[in-house]
């Protein structure tokens, strides 16, 4: 227990390395950027169509690069993948005018579009995790002509989900307007706070796991990795918080075919691609009948709902992510991608 | 420390801790404490709002720009930004 004990003391004060594959800002406007990552495997066939990573809103994007050994972008690029993420960057003080529309067909579009020309197809195959997981699928039911295929990954559909933040959302009493109205952005320590009182033992719990496993190395390194970015979150863009929560949260109008972006409707039948929707047993913060409700919805022929164990972030960068997940995701993406050439 | 009084305790932690949460869970989604808990975050932030607005009034009427005026400004910038950068979009497709 003291060595323990000890070789926790010796991480005190050192912030762990995390997002560290190299990458090149291939765009950049207002506060978000487009990075291209730099090929590892050359020599190996690409796909046709490279993959743009969609982050949520309020976590930074290298949730999916968050260390060596434990990155979804470093295992598709020994792939030979190409692969694009998007970095949302920090909102300020006059992101509070940033609209959903702004956001989700403005800057996201953007961004599918330049990321399509690095491919020969002409398209992307989209992956949304969380909060852009409904941004990706809200775009690609509007927007369809650069999208090869998408993969939403624990990303909210349904909103009238039995979970936690369902309840609050449309507690009669939650003003989202005074919210918006008093603060701007959505500060992120506001929303931090939310999800840690949906279970306030959780610290601990972690404080004794990490006690429990402090002889173990790797372990370590992973587990503060994970929690530098569980803490290093951004701030809601007002307008675009307040159209998200009345309309998705509290009317639901994403599978009630009423969500319109930039006027246009975006019905999830209208989305023809192929489609996977990842879903986590687990997942306290997207219950999985939430994110499990795009499949029966979409127009796609091909489509496919993969309901794993796990949790909403656990679930994405474990080991166990790296032996089943990544693999399998790579491998649908490897099949789609041929099945396109073929056509 | 004993490795075996560590394991005990851990058990015994973590049936507390199951319990605990379950009833936290409970407790967070009753109205009982939705309801007073969201009209008190509602009337704070009007409040706040209240202030703002207030503030702003008399840095207006000092005739200086507030920090809405400020907003909007940078907020218009970035929006223009974003029209060039249609624009740029449309002629690089045209030149194609």
């Amino acid at each position: 227990m003291v060595k323990r004990v000890l070789n926790l003391f010796k991480r005190v004060g050192k912030k762990p390395a995390v997002g560290l594959t190299p990458a090149d800002v291939v765009y950049r406007e207002n506060k978000w950027r487009l990075l291209r990552y730099r090929p590892s495997n050359p020599m190996h066939p690409r796909l046709d169509s490279p993959i743009l990573l969609v982050p949520s809103l309020i976590n930074r994007h290298y949730v999916l690069d968050l260390m060596p050994g434990k990155s979804l972008v470093e295992y598709l690029l020994a792939l030979g993948y190409e692969v694009l993420i998007i970095d949302w960057g920090t909102p300020t003080a006059e992101d509070r005018f940033l609209t959903f529309d702004d956001v989700c067909d403005k800057a996201l579009g953007r961004a599918v579009r330049k990321a399509a020309s690095y491919g020969k197809s002409g398209k992307v195959h989209l992956l949304g995790y969380c909060l852009g997981g409904t941004l990706t699928t809200i775009y690609t039911a509007v927007r369809p002509q650069y999208v090869a295929s998408m993969v939403a990954l624990a990303a909210p559909i349904d909103f009238h989900d039995d979970g936690v933040l369902a309840v609050w959302m449309q507690n009669p009493k939650f003003n989202v307007d005074a919210i918006v109205n008093g603060y701007g952005n959505v500060p992120w320590q506001l929303m931090q706070s939310a999800f840690q009182m949906m279970r306030p033992t959780l610290n601990l719990s972690k404080a004794i796991g990490v006690l429990d496993k402090a002889w173990d190395d790797p372990f370590l390194d992973g587990f503060f990795a994970l929690e530098t970015w569980g803490n290093d979150n951004v701030s809601f863009p007002g307008e675009c918080f307040r159209r998200y929560i009345k309309e998705l949260y509290q009317q639901n109008q994403l599978v009630k075919g009423e969500f319109r972006l930039s006027g246009r409707p975006a019905r999830l039948a209208d989305i023809q691609c192929p489609v996977l929707a990842v879903t986590f047993q687990h997942d306290n913060i997207v219950p999985h009948v939430s994110a499990g409700a795009l499949v029966p919805r979409v127009g796609s022929a091909d489509k496919q709902q993969w309901d794993l164990p796990g949790g909403h972030v656990g679930a994405v960068v474990s080991r166990k992510a790296s032996e089943g997940l990544w693999p399998a995701l790579a491998e649908w993406w490897r099949q789609r991608d041929e099945v396109a050439r073929a056509q | 420390m004993n490795l075996n009084v560590w394991e005990q305790w851990k058990k015994g932690y973590y049936t507390w801790e199951a319990a605990t949460a379950q009833l936290i869970e409970q407790w967070i989604r009753s109205p009982l404490v939705l309801g007073p808990s969201g009209a008190m975050l509602s009337a704070m932030m009007k409040v706040k709002a209240k202030r703002n607005e207030k503030l702003a009034e008399t840095w207006g009427n000092l005739g200086l720009p507030t920090k809405r005026d400020q907003e909007r400004s940078l907020h218009l910038l970035n929006q223009l930004h974003s029209r060039i950068s249609d624009l740029e979009e449309r002629i690089e497709s045209l030149q194609k």
